[in-house]
């Protein structure tokens, strides 16, 4: 449910209550013993890089390829060993396999929703979706929890979290001023630029300076009688009249300042935005601008891994020819490149990234020569911030039907993200009634191997 | 709040203590009238609950332990033969029912991959003993036909008290069985009702109104449980009501505890109502003439008066249009059609503005054939593409339900069976959807359960018969039945929520049992009727907008602040991305473009949403290629960004002989100006702190301020498009309320 009145009553920060009644006592995060007081756990992340497979990313075509399994099963891909011994993936993540040392894989997630908006909303959240209280996205729980470091938007959507099915993911509960700042414009384009930064014609700092004056002067006159309004300005037109007015803040968004190789590094589709182009390059090499300029969370948003029928499409997008800016290769690209690149960098310890999306597909491949949804089973790849990379956790059964051992919930995911960003996973937040919500379920369990 | 959380959870064990004698009287009073345990009815619940089928366990698709069982019990026969026929009926020791390996397994008496699932001296180890002693038998046709949960609604007084529910299975055989135990409670919302699912006990955590579902076999019930929003009780009996629609929400008010807002004024009722039915603001003479006339049933007048006005059919064929996803359409299957969407358009707009039933007008879409260029109805199958998508689709926006998970299993949560998915789709796979639409007579859907093409099937109701030609007439038939249970609940709650701000059935798309409305008794009142009433969706536009609680003024008091659902005050919404356009260009008096339409075409009437606008794309209008219902646009930042610096307000507020221009040109004073303005965009006058500020704004002289050479005449124009800006960016502007 949406409301008009933009900022609700202002939320504090508060430790869970450990109260006996309804909570699973049973899972003490093991993270919980180094937790003097508060809710700042360890020296965590700084930043996450959420790389959002948009349509559900089959796991037995990219994170756990079932190379014994009948062929209808199987698919129509090879599958190649990692620098992990024993380990293998689909034959399409050659650059991946080669980093496997720095990267953790899940390949017992397990959801019970399979539907886009909902298992979206699922993952993206934490929170199983109800219609009683919509849930703030992970990345809206970071810009609400985090101070904002300087003026860039503290969630960042690259180009926009458009997904599927229009998921209404945004943020929830929270205030409007939470929602994540979705540039709109497609970064793999030749004359990318987050349009509106510059003045219109005529205009200066100072006529807006005023303009929002006004608008403020203008809802306090008419929300003064109205005892569920909140007073004080528009927090929607102070974040972008600060964004406006800051210089360096429009140097982030410029992408032309990064080395050629950088660019090539990450991967440029040569079709440079227009129709069926990959932009997953350009954005993840954006994303690691913003993290670097101290954005706490950014979601690139990939499109199109809804592919219900014909497979072949991962691997080349037209007439079955290999493509490397399909699906699969394009992806392999820019996680490597984003991994490594923050690894050159120095900041791979501060940098939690991600590559999930909310669901996998279908064991048994479909008369379309496609799988559909399959929410049983799937597969998760984090590296970063922290995370002890060089494992496999978890499995799937012999036909990735369903967890062989160690099922981890979306519940249990958003409990570890959080715990690797140094927030507290029963921190709990307030809804504009004052109801008092943890930011990830109660009962999520945290993947304590996961972190080092 | 730690302290009214703690003293919630004390409550909570208080409560639970409490149950633990009452569930042993539930137990006692125990009653089965029908002698034989029922493998499918009654002992299948038990190995659900116990969760033998759940995905993890027997109910994977390869089993688990050499036993595999049906997810949730899906295909109760297999799982029977499963149990009693194979392993040479070791698992099932009809002699020695206590020697039954599956009941030795389930109890963990002997080793068990799942553990100990059922206590061996608890009420299923007993059932289960019970039907081996009895000759594990499955009553042939038996089933289900109506699970009795009582209280269905329970009232609290205060937070933390437990209501304990006791549900009753009534099967076809006429006989009845408690089947509280088996039966699985689940809390909507898990942080207001805390369920215990042993005992049957739901404990209220917070003030509202909640929903737990008890599940029993495919039957769904919902239980409503209230606690009120506060503690003193508010006397409603003298509010004034004009129709059912006051009744039914004024008793629900009174029981929840929630006082009302009074009534909006004059101008307030008159913006609110005039953007509702036609999706424009008030005339600024209209709105003096309306609150100059003395006589009483001016607002029935006015609203008659809009009912009956083009704007209405302009405005109410672009809500319609959205909900029909009215676009230009092209795919691999369905070429574009040159004209399609505009003879679909213009045909919608007929229907409106003769006043056509909607019973009609969704018969005419259902049953068309005919050249998609010429004939507006037969686009209607070129919106989605294949006959799958067509059955998700008709059943969203006419039934207001998602079938989409039915197309692979049934699902355990809602009514909706493979069935009914693939028997819905093979009606419209006997229409050809190409440029003509034809009917197709050999087409088929494959039916993933059996293999085999689908029986076309009417959702939940019934097959039909090979005599039957053309499934969709049949479909249709039921649809505008008078009776049927979905139709016009799903429009009603459109209309409601367009006027109301909220449906009371939220998402408007998802009415399922699970998922009922805040107000039922209003819900079948408004249906019955708009039924009554030959369909006509003015006559319940009219009945909403002269309602008491319509009229109501959307400031909340201290004591309703709270309140988002039960219409204590009016809510305040956000304009639709192309209303808005449309005012911003009203107020300013100068037009916008939308792709190479003609100037002065309004954003509302565009027929295609895919027409160029950079403003429309930038307030985040909604591109029909999927369901509205959830579009949220781009909104946020960039949408500032874009009012801040963008040609969207910037290029029009001092253009030549727009209004601001035309005010300066004649003479007029700026006060009177912002005076106009007002009226203009609020359909009010600025109040007198109001005015005070504005003056003092205008004769301030900011070229002191910023140390620049400006001329007063000049600055003043600064000052006054500054205004501008500000007012049509202002809250009071771009919602309604």
């Amino acid at each position: 449910m949406k409301r008009c009145d933009g900022q609700t009553r202002r939320d504090f920060i508060r430790v869970g209550g450990l109260t006996a009644l309804g909570l699973g006592l049973g899972n003490f995060f093991s993270i919980e013993r180094s937790l003097a007081a508060g809710n700042q756990t360890r020296a965590a992340a700084k930043s996450c890089i959420l790389i959002w497979l948009d349509g559900g990313p089959s796991h037995l075509d990219t994170f756990d390829p079932k190379p014994d399994a009948p062929s209808e099963v199987r698919g129509p891909f090879a599958s190649i060993p990692t620098n992990l011994p024993g380990i293998r993936l689909n034959e399409m993540l050659t650059r991946t396999a080669g980093m496997l040392d720095r990267v953790a894989i899940i390949r017992s997630m397990t959801s019970t929703l399979g539907e886009h908006n909902l298992g979206t909303q699922y993952l993206m959240t934490g929170y199983r979706p109800t219609p009683a209280l919509e849930y703030p996205t992970i990345g809206a729980t970071i810009a609400h929890v985090r101070a904002a470091q300087g003026v860039l938007p503290p969630y960042i959507a690259v180009p926009d979290l458009e997904t599927r099915d229009r998921a209404p993911v945004g943020n929830g509960y929270l205030p409007a001023s939470t929602s994540p700042f979705s540039l709109g414009s497609d970064p793999g384009r030749p004359d990318f630029k987050v349009r509106d930064l510059d003045f219109y014609e005529g205009l200066d700092l100072e006529h807006l300076d005023r303009r929002r004056q006004f608008v403020d002067a203008l809802d306090n006159f008419s929300r003064a009688k109205d005892a569920s309004a909140t007073s004080g300005s528009d927090p929607d037109l102070e974040r972008a009249y600060n964004l406006i007015a800051s210089p360096d803040a429009k140097t982030a968004f410029d992408l032309s300042t990064e080395p050629a190789a950088v660019r090539e590094r990450y991967g440029i589709d040569p079709r440079r935005g227009q129709a069926n182009s990959n932009n997953i390059g350009q954005s993840c090499l954006l994303a690691r601008r913003l993290v670097e300029r101290g954005v706490g969370f950014v979601t690139v948003n990939n499109t199109g891994w809804d592919v219900h029928s014909d497979l072949l499409v991962y691997k080349g997008r037209s007439a079955g020819l290999p493509d490397e800016y399909a699906l699969i290769p394009a992806f392999d690209r820019a996680f490597s490149a984003l991994v490594g690149d923050l690894s050159d960098r120095g900041m791979l310890d501060e940098t939690l990234v991600v590559a999930m999306g909310e669901f996998g597909r279908t064991p048994k491949i479909n008369t379309q020569a496609g799988r559909d949804h399959w929410p049983n089973v799937f597969s998760v790849a984090l590296a970063g911030g922290g995370v002890a990379g060089g494992q496999v956790i978890g499995s799937s059964d012999a036909f990735g039907e369903f967890p062989a051992d160690r099922p981890v919930t979306p519940p249990d995911l958003a409990a570890t993200i959080f715990t690797l960003l140094g927030i507290n996973p029963k921190m709990e937040l307030h809804t504009s009634d004052g109801r008092p919500i943890r930011v990830a379920p109660p009962g999520a369990t945290v993947v304590s191997e996961l972190i080092r | 709040m730690d302290a009214h959380s703690g003293k919630t959870r004390f409550l909570a064990v208080i409560a639970l203590t409490a149950l633990l004698s009452m569930t042993a009287l539930a137990q006692d009073n125990r009653v089965a009238t029908r002698e034989i345990v029922d493998f499918d009815n009654d002992l299948m619940p038990v190995l659900t609950k116990a969760g033998c089928n759940a995905g993890a366990c027997h109910g994977a698709a390869i089993g688990r332990g050499g036993l595999k069982l049906s997810l949730f019990g899906g295909s109760p026969d297999a799982d029977y033969r499963a149990i009693v026929r194979e392993l040479e009926g070791r698992r099932v020791n009809l002699t020695r029912p206590e020697e039954s390996l599956v009941f030795l397994k389930s109890t963990g008496a002997s080793p068990h991959g799942g553990g100990r699932r059922l206590e061996p001296d608890g009420d299923g180890a007993r059932l289960l003993l019970e039907w081996i002693g009895q000759g594990a038998s499955q009553v042939a046709g038996l089933r289900v036909e109506q699970l009795e949960v009582t209280p269905s609604r329970h009232v609290a007084n205060a937070i933390g008290q437990s209501v304990t529910v006791r549900a009753t299975a009534t099967f076809s055989d006429g006989s009845t069985r408690e089947v509280t135990s088996w039966t699985i409670f689940t809390a909507e919302d898990p942080s207001a009702v805390d369920v215990d699912p042993d005992r049957a006990v739901s404990t209220v955590l917070r003030r509202g109104r909640h929903i737990v579902t008890a599940r029993y076999l495919g039957h769904v019930v919902p239980i409503e449980l209230v606690v009120p929003l506060s503690d003193v009780a508010v006397h409603l009996a003298d509010e004034p009501r004009s129709n059912f629609i006051d009744e039914l929400i004024l008793e629900s008010l009174a029981m929840l505890r929630v006082p009302t807002s009074p009534f909006a004024d004059d101008r307030a009722f008159m913006r609110r109502v005039t953007l509702d039915l036609t999706g424009r603001l008030p005339e600024t003479n209209a709105v003096a003439e309306f609150v100059a006339d003395p006589s009483t049933g001016k607002r029935e007048a006015l609203v008659d008066h809009l009912l009956a006005s083009e704007a209405f059919n302009d405005y109410w064929t672009f809500e319609l249009a959205k909900l029909l996803r009215i676009r230009n359409t092209r795919s691999r299957r369905a070429p574009a059609v040159e004209g399609g969407a505009l003879a679909y358009h213009e045909w919608l707009r007929r229907q409106i503005r003769e006043g056509v039933g909607y019973d009609q007008l969704v018969r005419t879409l259902i049953t068309a054939i005919g050249d998609a260029g010429q004939y507006g109805p037969a686009n209607f199958y070129r919106t989605v593409q294949g006959p799958g998508l067509q059955a998700e689709f008709m059943s969203e926006v006419f039934m207001g339900a998602r079938l989409r998970c039915a197309n692979c299993h049934n699902h355990p949560l809602d009514r909706w069976t493979q069935d009914d998915y693939h028997g819905l789709a093979a009606i419209f796979a006997t229409v050809d959807s190409r440029t003509i639409v034809k009917l197709n007579p050999e087409g088929e859907v494959i039916h993933p359960g059996t293999g085999t093409p689908a029986t076309a099937r009417i959702p939940g109701d019934r097959f039909l018969v090979d005599g039957e030609a053309d499934g969709r007439a049949a479909l249709a038939d039921w649809l505008t039945e008078g009776s049927n249970p979905y139709f016009a609940k799903a429009i009603v709650n459109r209309l409601w929520s367009t006027l109301m701000g909220r449906g009371l059935v939220e998402p408007l798309d998802d009415f399922r049992v699970t998922n009922p409305a805040t107000h039922p008794a209003l819900l079948d009142a408004l249906a019955d009727d708009f039924v009554e009433h030959g369909y006509d969706l003015r006559h319940t536009l009219r009945r909403i907008a002269l309602s008491t609680t319509y009229a109501r003024t959307a400031n909340a008091t201290p004591d309703n602040a709270n309140d988002d659902r039960f219409y204590s005050h009016a809510l305040r919404r956000r304009l639709e991305p192309e209303v808005l356009a449309d005012a911003i260009s009203d107020v300013l008096g100068v037009a916008d473009r939308y792709g190479d339409e003609p100037e002065g075409t309004r954003a509302v009437a565009l027929v295609d949403p895919a027409t160029r606008s950079e403003a429309l794309d930038i307030l985040g209008r909604c591109a029909r290629d999927a369901s509205c219902d959830s579009s949220t646009g781009p909104g946020g930042m960039p949408r500032t960004l874009h009012l801040f610096n963008g040609p969207l307000l910037n290029r029009r507020i001092g253009a030549p002989s727009g209004r601001l221009d035309t005010l300066i040109a004649a003479g007029t004073s700026p006060i009177d100006i912002v005076a106009e303005f007002y009226l203009a965009a609020l359909g009010r006058h600025p109040t007198a702190d109001e005015q005070a500020f504005w003056n003092e704004q205008l004769d301030a002289d900011p070229s002191a301020e910023s140390q620049r050479e400006i001329a007063p005449a000049e600055s003043r124009r600064e000052i006054l498009e500054s205004f501008v800006w500000s007012l049509l960016v202002s809250q009071e502007f771009v919602t309604n309320h």
